[in-house]
């Protein structure tokens, strides 16, 4: 029992020393603490190495209150030269058992090594509750189960909904046993997730640690999840059957230790993520559930072309996240252009960090009418996982300018003017037109005439028109028939008409009478047809008397006349000249109704 | 103090109708150099004095499509195509502007009755309806004056007959006039501005969404409530839209 413990003591020995040799080529002195356990149970034990490299004396344990020593101190020491390099190493080794149940600290250790004293670090240890020991520790099924592990690593347990996180399965095994072949006994489904293993190329083993303790491992598999619901999701475990190398108690002629084989059915724990949404505020309408870093754009094979030649649009998404689980935008051509189902193309790439590369769609167009099309920018929403924020990444805008093709307006087709030998004139009202180069500005408020007033008064003012048209005639053929009354109204417009300005002069005596003689020259003038030159009383006398005109009235016009001449010599007063004109007017009337 | 004032008002009138002719022409000057954006702003300058043309909304119509703003060139053709309905050019450029948008509108035919009363009011607009309302009343009375005042039975028979299809197409005018005013008061097209947009079938943000429209689309404007418009689509489809997604012509 002792012989085996000195000889793993030496094994561990020149393995820390090989440690030493290639970690510390200097010549620093290291004297330090190492424990087989920080934790255990009441009922275990517990080894603790102090290691030196170089040779020193006067070793000071510390007081290991609350343990038993069960063994040592036993010593080892251990000389390597590796390409002319020497590393030296020396342990002293205790196994201690604890007393009670607890957390308890071991204190410093002192070396004088070359006249100078040197201390380890105190360890803290864990004593927990007695832990159940098989009664055979030798016992394969026991060792296995304290020596390999079976442990899923997940990358997050927090994640967003479609964020990507890894499940790396490990096997640890320690390094006294070993495994010699294993065979996958139940495959976890991965349901609530988009999953996709990442093939492993062979085996490797890597040395690694597992709760403090040095273990070798092996990546089993590596899973990359995307996460389609939200909640609590469970990962379900991977389940293994090894066949392992065991050591036995028993052993060759060299002392090595035989090994026996056994089986043991490992299984990873469950494990369980909690998934996240995606935040509700500043979500984009236009969010399609795209998780992760990406680009945008939209391209054409051509933006210049023909009618019914045709054209491919690319609607691309770059980068890295859920690219297989994206619906891409779709793209908003006019309806003029011939737009064909789109052809999906994805090439993504799937490694720890998720899924990375491109997917795109490309669509066929053909346009039909020659004209301009601009195809609207379309939008793509992602959730960045960085700034944990929605971004949206627009495209540009482009424009199809289709050169030549038959338009699609109500343009006529009687264009060809001639069509002889002669060079056919084309009428060129299929191309857009030139702005116009004269206008004529009216105000941009509108003045209707429509039901103004203007409107309904010039409608129906003319309507009047025929009940006065009809009252005028009516009045009129009255007045034809009333014939004394006409003569009347003729004296009076006579009078008017010549004595106008004798009535005037009324009151200014020469005037007046200057006036009123006149006016009756004027009178005979126009109704004798005689000239000024052969008037004189006689010559009216006989002209009136010719006419038909009475004695009396031709009487009384002369005397008017005479009373002209004669006023202009005598005194005469506003009276008398007022009759005078009343004669007058009355003398008038009378002859102009009588003369014929 | 009254005629200083009108001979004011006149002054600035012709001004201002100098000034509009300037930036007109400095419109198109750009225009030809390949300024769009400069010389809507210049054409712009012109519709902020309140004048208008048909030539004017054109050119502007046709800058906006050279810089490929697809609502803007569609309503103002509409402008143009409002003061001049039968404009051969206004029409071909329209159809290169229909073009670019995206929405594809079957038009509802029209037939019988309806397509025959359209043909005979749209021949002239309601205005004009109402001269020739006021004409044919001036007409008629005269005419019937004339055989009040005839006396001879044939030229009495004539202005009879005469007087009488001239009440007639006077009441008739008067008639399609009010038709046309009222159609035309009911007649309230608006162009759809925003790029897409979604018609609902109620006024509300929560109610189902019924189909969705692009950038130049032409729509009928029905009711408003609040901040929604009613639509009307030339294939009969109705749905209310937010008012800030169009604009009325």
């Amino acid at each position: 029992m002792k012989f085996q413990k000195h000889i793993l003591i030496v094994v561990f020995a020149l393995s820390t020393a090989f440690g030493f040799t290639q970690n510390d080529s200097s010549n620093e002195v290291k004297f330090e603490t190492k424990v087989s356990k920080k934790k255990l149970g009441v009922n275990e034990r517990l080894r603790i190495d102090f290691e030196m490299n170089k040779d020193g004396d006067n070793f000071n344990p510390p007081g290991f209150d609350n343990f038993m020593v069960v063994g040592g101190p036993s010593q080892s020491i251990s000389n390597q030269w590796i390409n002319g390099v020497r590393s030296f190493s020396k342990t002293y080794s205790y196994f201690l058992a604890p007393k009670e149940r607890g957390n308890f600290k071991i204190g410093q250790a002192t070396i004088e090594i070359d006249g100078e004293v040197y201390k380890t670090l105190p360890v803290d240890i864990t004593v927990t509750a007695a832990v159940e020991i098989p009664k055979d520790p030798n016992d394969p099924d026991y060792i296995v189960q304290q020596n390999i592990h079976l442990v899923a690593e997940v990358s997050k347990t927090n994640p967003y909904i479609n964020e990507a996180i890894t499940v790396v399965y490990k096997l640890y095994v320690s390094d006294n046993t070993g495994v010699s072949n294993w065979r996958e006994l139940d495959v976890p489904r991965y349901n609530d997730f988009w999953s996709q293993n990442i093939d492993m190329k062979g085996v490797k083993i890597e040395n690694g640690t597992y709760n403090g303790e040095d273990y070798r491992f092996v990546v089993l598999r590596k899973t990359v999840l995307y996460p389609q619901k939200t909640g609590k999701l469970d990962i379900e475990p991977l389940t293994l059957d090894i066949s392992v190398q065991v050591p036995t108690n028993r052993r060759d002629i060299f002392g090595r230790r035989l090994m026996t084989q056994a089986h043991r059915t490992v299984s990873a724990g469950n494990k369980t993520i909690d998934v996240k949404p995606l935040p509700e505020v500043g979500k984009p309408a236009d969010f399609s559930g795209a998780v992760g870093d990406f680009s945008f754009n939209v391209t054409m094979s051509k933006t210049e072309l023909k009618a019914s030649e045709s054209l491919e649009a690319k609607v691309e998404v770059k980068g890295k996240g859920n690219l297989k689980l994206i619906n891409l935008p779709k793209i908003s051509l006019p309806s003029s252009l011939e737009v064909y189902e789109p052809e999906h193309n994805e090439n993504v790439q799937t490694n720890l960090e998720g899924m990375q590369g491109s997917i795109s769609d490309t669509y066929t167009v053909v346009p039909q009418y020659k004209g301009k099309y601009p195809t609207p920018s379309i939008s793509f929403s992602y959730f960045d996982l960085k700034t944990e924020t929605y971004k949206r990444l627009d495209s540009k805008e482009i424009v199809i300018d289709v050169l030549e093709g038959p338009t699609s307006g109500a343009s006529s087709n009687d264009n060809i003017a001639a069509n002889n030998l002669k060079q056919p004139v084309v009428l060129s009202s299929e191309q857009f037109a030139y702005i116009k180069t004269k206008s004529n500005f009216t105000s941009i408020t509108p003045s209707y005439f429509f039901q103004t007033k203007l409107f309904w008064s010039s409608l129906l003012l003319p309507f009047l028109a025929i009940p006065l048209a009809i009252v005028i005639r009516r009045k009129k053929a009255e007045r034809d028939a009333d014939i004394f009354g006409n003569r009347m109204r003729a004296a009076d417009r006579l009078a008017k008409k010549y004595l106008s300005h004798a009535k005037k002069a009324l009151g200014k005596k020469e005037a007046f009478y200057i006036a009123l003689e006149k006016a009756l020259h004027n009178y005979l003038k126009a109704k004798l047809n005689i000239e000024t030159s052969d008037f004189s009383k006689d010559i009216i006398k006989n002209l009136l008397g010719e006419r038909k005109v009475d004695a009396q009235i031709i009487a009384d016009f002369i005397s008017i006349l005479e009373s002209c001449e004669l006023a202009r010599y005598t005194p005469i007063n506003i009276v008398t000249m007022q009759q005078d004109y009343e004669k007058a007017a009355k003398t008038i009337s009378l002859i102009d109704k009588q003369a014929s | 103090m009254k005629q200083l004032l009108y001979i004011y008002i006149a002054l600035f009138s012709t001004v201002i109708f100098d000034q509009n002719q300037s930036l007109f022409e400095q419109g198109n000057q750009l225009y030809n150099d390949g300024k769009y954006a400069e010389a809507i702003e210049k054409y712009e300058a012109i519709l902020n004095t309140n004048n208008h043309s048909e030539a004017l909304y054109f050119n502007l119509a046709n800058s906006h499509y050279k810089l490929n703003h697809i609502a803007p060139s569609i309503y103002y053709y509409e402008k143009a195509l409002q003061l001049a309905p039968d404009n051969q050019d206004i029409k071909n450029n329209l159809a290169f502007a229909k073009n670019m948008t995206i929405d594809a509108i079957d038009v509802l035919p029209e037939a019988g009755f309806s397509k025959l009363s359209k043909k005979v009011t749209d021949i002239m607009s309601f205005d004009n309806w109402a001269k020739v309302a006021v004409g044919s009343v001036l007409m008629f009375v005269i005419i019937f004056l004339l055989y009040y005042v005839t006396y001879s039975t044939g030229k009495k028979r004539l202005a009879f007959i005469t007087s009488n299809l001239f009440l007639f197409l006077a009441i008739f005018s008067v008639v399609i006039a009010f038709h046309k005013y009222n159609l035309s008061k009911k007649d309230q097209p608006a162009i759809v501005f925003a790029q897409e947009t979604v018609i609902k079938s109620e006024p509300n943000k929560r109610s189902q969404e019924l189909f969705r429209l692009h950038e130049g689309t032409k729509v009928q404007i029905l009711d408003t409530v609040n901040q929604w418009k009613e639509i009307k689509l030339a294939d009969g489809k109705i749905g209310w839209i937010e008012n800030e997604d169009i604009k009325e012509l």
